[in-house]
């Protein structure tokens, strides 16, 4: 019953009819093969927009797989999303981009290596992405010798814009100094004067602490204890169960699983309900909401980015970035999380890179091997002080990419967790988050 | 192999022309290979170093050591800080300072891992190593944490003689040759007497013992012979890539050294070097075909070599490559 259709007439073109000759499989075969053939070697969407112009290519490093691979993959959204609208609208300079993208699997010597094969073998125009900080620092050695422009996507560890800052490398969004500025007024004005600091234990962890321990003190309040937690530590209460003693809040810098673990953790044993809790905003991503349900309500914290669209962010920008992000990270994982700080300024990285291409007309690998050290001086250049605008672009806001050590600032968003959700209690305007360069470009 | 020896054999001319072929190719590829695939080469040969300063312990001593990133790492950190300490930077200065921190860390944990034998010496060396990388993850102000070390390359120089920054190629050609002369010189201590009392704790410890050898004396050397040309990897590891991480002192480092051991062939010296080329080259080809699922497809080859090619890719030159 079920077959009785390839009996009808109208099948007898289409079905096959048992009349396979050698001239019709080798036409056949021909075609098939052309039409592989052809799909090869017009193998990228941007191909019938832009005919024959050649791409921008854009090396990105994201750990895809490794212990940061749940991170890197929520990344790179922000980047593919840019792409799509940079090519939907027309390129760069009539031409448009495409992503070179590499998975360095969270380790330091594959990141380099990759980071080698995208600007020696793809011969990418410029590199974008990063989030591990020891990874960059790996990478930025080599972006220097190959004299392409860097433009990082995550990596927090002050050092990238301070001791060990290149010339080719930038950092779009903020890092530990300026957060601290931006948020130790607020912790101890609003919630308390006696702070105990809970950090993770490691480079990350221990920079961030002494950013915070300088501004607490600056504005008059006083940290009365830190304590050191070993990243991965899945039973914190040992280390939760030696704090002690009198403050007002307990600080927590942390991200990830540590985070989770470290907050349901200090609930449990009630010290988040006998002191303020507040923290990196690190510690409250939209991701971990829903493990850290009841026990995170309440959390203050400071974050470059957090999805709501209520005043200042329900500009038609930010909306459309929020829905679009959430597209993307749909196909990724089925709950549609909400768009991170990781998205964002991978997103905003990109656009970056955008705008200075076309400001400074740069060429990249097109204007010839001999010529390219010329370009990307040019880009360089154009992205050195660079103002941006709020816009669909930068829904994050307005920013300045810093000339003197290519360090961006921002405005900061201090939040709370109310009802399972972010919940935005003060912006910082980016003024107010500044601190001074601490960086001495070494010398080409 | 031993018997050979007694016999007055020497290695026979084709394994003395295999040698000189495979060294003048290897000596060759940067001036034939594109230019990423020319530092892939010499990447390969520090891990293949690392791979073949291993299989003293796993393949001729029968000793699994897990422990093998800490030595690689301490070598690594060695080199790092006479890089940074020095002005200028000294290569030989590096080397040495590499040498001597594994050797120190190789004393350390030979002395109490040797009095263990099979898993609870593996699972002493893991440990050991561990404890390692989390001083180095948490001392910060000496070892910069998470972030290691980063510093510049030295120059090639002989003191009143020269002093030329290296090119590409120079430094594969360095490398080689500091590979080449490790493998001359493990080859040597395999076949001497010494090496003989190894392979007889790997055969059979007990008899070993009871015909009077030292086992323990001989198995803490064999651990710091190991443990130094793993150390001199990692110190050449700094030198080539300028700088270092504590993710090399994670146990992980050491199971990929076994891996290397088991593709390529234990107990032959070049077959884990092979291996360690095999590994990466697989992983680096798979990634750009497969990207994030590319370790299935390893996964896969490995077990099925590890069925089908129980002695590695040279273990079938076992006997040739030891006479």
């Amino acid at each position: 019953m079920a077959e009785r259709w390839q009996s009808e007439p109208w099948t007898k073109d289409m079905w096959w009819s048992g009349k396979t000759t050698r001239r019709r499989f080798l036409g056949l075969s021909a075609t098939a093969a052309g039409a592989l053939g052809a799909t090869m070697l017009v193998p990228a969407p941007w191909r019938e927009a832009f005919g024959q112009a050649k791409p921008y290519k854009i090396g990105v490093l994201q750990p895809l797989t490794g212990a940061a691979a749940a991170g890197g993959k929520t990344a790179l959204v922000g980047s593919q999303l840019a792409a799509d609208r940079i090519n939907k609208s027309g390129g760069i300079n009539g031409r448009p981009i495409e992503l070179v993208i590499a998975d360095y699997e969270s380790k330091p010597d594959v990141g380099r290596r990759k980071a080698e094969k995208l600007v020696v073998e793809d011969k990418v125009d410029v590199g974008e992405g990063g989030y591990l900080s020891n990874v960059c620092l790996a990478c930025m050695p080599v972006f220097e010798e190959q004299e392409t422009v860097f433009m990082i996507g995550v990596c927090l560890d002050t050092t990238i814009t301070t001791s060990k800052c290149s010339r080719y490398v930038f950092r779009p969004f903020d890092y530990a100094p300026s957060q601290a500025v931006a948020f130790a007024p607020y912790l101890v004005k609003k919630l308390g004067k006696k702070w105990h600091i809970v950090y993770l234990d490691y480079a990350w962890g221990q920079s961030t602490r002494d950013a915070y321990v300088e501004q607490i003190k600056k504005q008059g309040g006083d940290v009365v204890g830190t304590t050191g937690i070993p990243l991965g530590t899945a039973d914190m209460t040992a280390f939760i169960s030696k704090i002690t003693g009198s403050f007002d809040g307990l600080f927590a810098i942390m991200f990830g699983a540590n985070a989770v673990t470290f907050t349901n953790q200090a609930y449990d044993l009630g010290l988040t309900k006998k002191a303020k809790y507040a923290g990196d905003g690190a510690v409250a991503e939209s991701t971990h909401l829903t493990a850290l349900g009841q026990k995170v309500e309440g959390f203050t914290g400071v974050n470059r980015y957090i999805p709501v669209l209520t005043k200042p962010l329900d500009t038609p920008y930010h909306k459309k970035f929020f829905e679009e992000s959430k597209i993307l990270l749909k196909q990724m994982d089925p709950s549609g999380p909400d768009p991170d700080r990781y998205v964002q300024s991978n997103f905003e990285a990109m656009n970056f890179l955008k705008l200075g291409i076309q400001k400074s007309g740069f060429k990249g690998r097109a204007a010839g091997d001999a010529e390219f050290k010329k370009e990307s001086l040019k880009l360089i250049e154009a992205l050195e002080g660079m103002e941006v605008k709020e816009g669909d672009d930068f829904p994050q806001g307005d920013k300045t990419l810093r000339r003197e050590d290519h360090q961006a600032f921002l405005r900061q968003f201090i939040f709370d967790i109310h009802n399972n959700k972010h919940r935005l209690l003060e912006v910082i305007p980016r003024e107010k988050t500044v601190v001074a360069p601490a960086c001495t470009f070494p010398k080409a | 192999m031993s018997a050979a020896r007694a016999r007055g054999e020497g290695p026979s001319a084709a394994y003395w022309t295999g040698f000189v072929v495979v060294v003048g190719a290897l000596a060759l590829s940067p001036l034939v290979l594109p230019e990423f695939w020319q530092r892939f080469a010499t990447e390969i040969l520090i891990w293949g170093l690392l791979a073949m300063s291993s299989d003293i312990l796993i393949g001729y001593t029968g000793m699994v050591s897990f422990g093998h990133s800490a030595f690689f790492g301490l070598g690594m950190y060695g080199a790092a800080a006479a890089l940074l300490m020095l002005r200028p930077p000294n290569l030989w200065l590096a080397l040495a300072a590499g040498l001597v921190a594994a050797a120190v860390v190789a004393v350390f944990v030979a002395y109490f891992s040797t009095r263990l034998r099979d898993i609870y010496f593996s699972i002493t060396t893991l440990v050991f190593s561990q404890i390692f990388y989390v001083i180095i993850f948490t001392w910060t102000e000496v070892t910069g944490g998470e972030n290691g070390l980063t510093f510049r390359q030295p120059p090639l120089a002989l003191p009143g003689l020269f002093s030329i920054p290296f090119t590409r190629n120079g430094l594969h050609w360095f490398v080689l040759a500091v590979v080449t002369v490790s493998y001359l010189l493990l080859r040597r201590v395999t076949q001497s007497p010494f090496g003989m009392v190894l392979q007889s704790i790997r055969e059979n410890e007990p008899r070993t013992r009871a015909i009077g050898y030292h086992v323990e004396r001989y198995k803490i050397v064999a651990v710091m012979l190991s443990g130094l040309f793993a150390g001199l990897a990692g110190a050449l590891y700094a030198v080539q890539n300028k700088f270092a991480a504590p993710d090399f002192v994670l146990f992980l480092v050491s199971g990929e050294t076994v891996i290397f051991n088991v593709m390529g062939g234990m107990g032959t010296l070049v077959g884990p070097v092979a291996g360690a080329a095999f590994f990466l080259l697989m992983k680096e080809v798979f990634s750009r075909v497969f990207y994030e699922y590319y370790l299935i497809p390893v996964g896969i080859i490995f077990t099925l070599m590890v069925i089908f090619l129980p002695q590695g890719l040279l273990g079938f030159l076992r006997r040739r490559l030891n006479q």
